[in-house]
């Protein structure tokens, strides 16, 4: 029963990140993709980072970091819009947080 | 889009010009965009602005960003503009940078970074504020 977390949204502005990561299960994906990319540099991905250590799925769409001058970490994947597709169609359910 | 405005004393003429405060980040609303329109309104009338970035609105003086990769007309180019328009006041809030872990290169020149106190200071010094 996984989910995929589509975040849309920074988290220095609001509070849907927070609220995602409560929800957050072991076999879920999170798409960092728009202002959900300024999360990268947020305290809340530091710990979430080290918290699920590798086993929670955490994408960021490369062209949406670029944009916003953004640098990525190794440690999560860069993917593009057909990933996104591919990932909606591995996952039961999709939410988006915006 | 709030607008605050305030009386001024008789007594006290100090508080004079415009404040914009920009307060969103550059490419998901149509805000950044707005603001830079009425500050070079304001701007080509000859009337005194001041710029303020605070919270998600410092992504906008960011340097090397590319809306073209999000498919958005680049408009923060246009903030090359300001001193053409004698838009010589542009503040950052210095703990907004911080807490986003941004240094302080930004794309145009002449951004004073002021502490949180100060930041208020410069704002109270203006008659008239908007925010974005």
């Amino acid at each position: 029963m996984s989910t995929l977390h589509l975040v849309r949204q920074s988290a220095f502005a609001t509070n849907d990140f927070a609220q995602c990561l409560s929800v957050l299960d072991h076999q879920d994906s999170i798409v960092l993709m728009d202002d959900g990319c300024y999360n990268l540099k947020h305290s809340l991905m530091d710990s979430l980072l080290k918290r699920v250590d590798g086993t929670i799925n955490i994408n960021v769409i490369t062209t949406h970091a670029q944009a916003r001058a953004i640098e990525t970490i190794a440690t999560i994947n860069h993917i593009d819009m057909a990933d996104v597709v591919e990932l909606t169609f591995n996952h039961k359910k999709v939410i988006t947080w915006q | 889009m709030t607008i605050i405005e305030q009386q001024t004393p008789a007594i006290l003429p100090k508080e004079s010009g415009l404040a914009i405060i920009n307060s969103k980040a550059p490419f998901s609303s149509n805000h950044g965009k707005d603001a830079l329109d009425v500050a070079l309104i304001f701007g080509s009338f000859e009337q005194k602005v001041s710029l303020f970035f605070q919270g998600d609105g410092v992504y906008q003086l960011i340097a090397n960003q590319d809306g073209r990769l999000v498919s958005i007309k680049d408009y923060l180019k246009t903030f090359s503009a300001f001193e053409f328009y004698d838009i010589e006041d542009i503040y950052a809030c210095q703990q907004s940078l911080v807490n986003r872990q941004l240094n302080e290169t930004f794309h145009i020149n002449d951004v004073q970074v002021l502490t949180s106190i100060e930041f208020g200071k410069a704002l109270n010094r203006h008659q008239h504020v908007l925010r974005f």
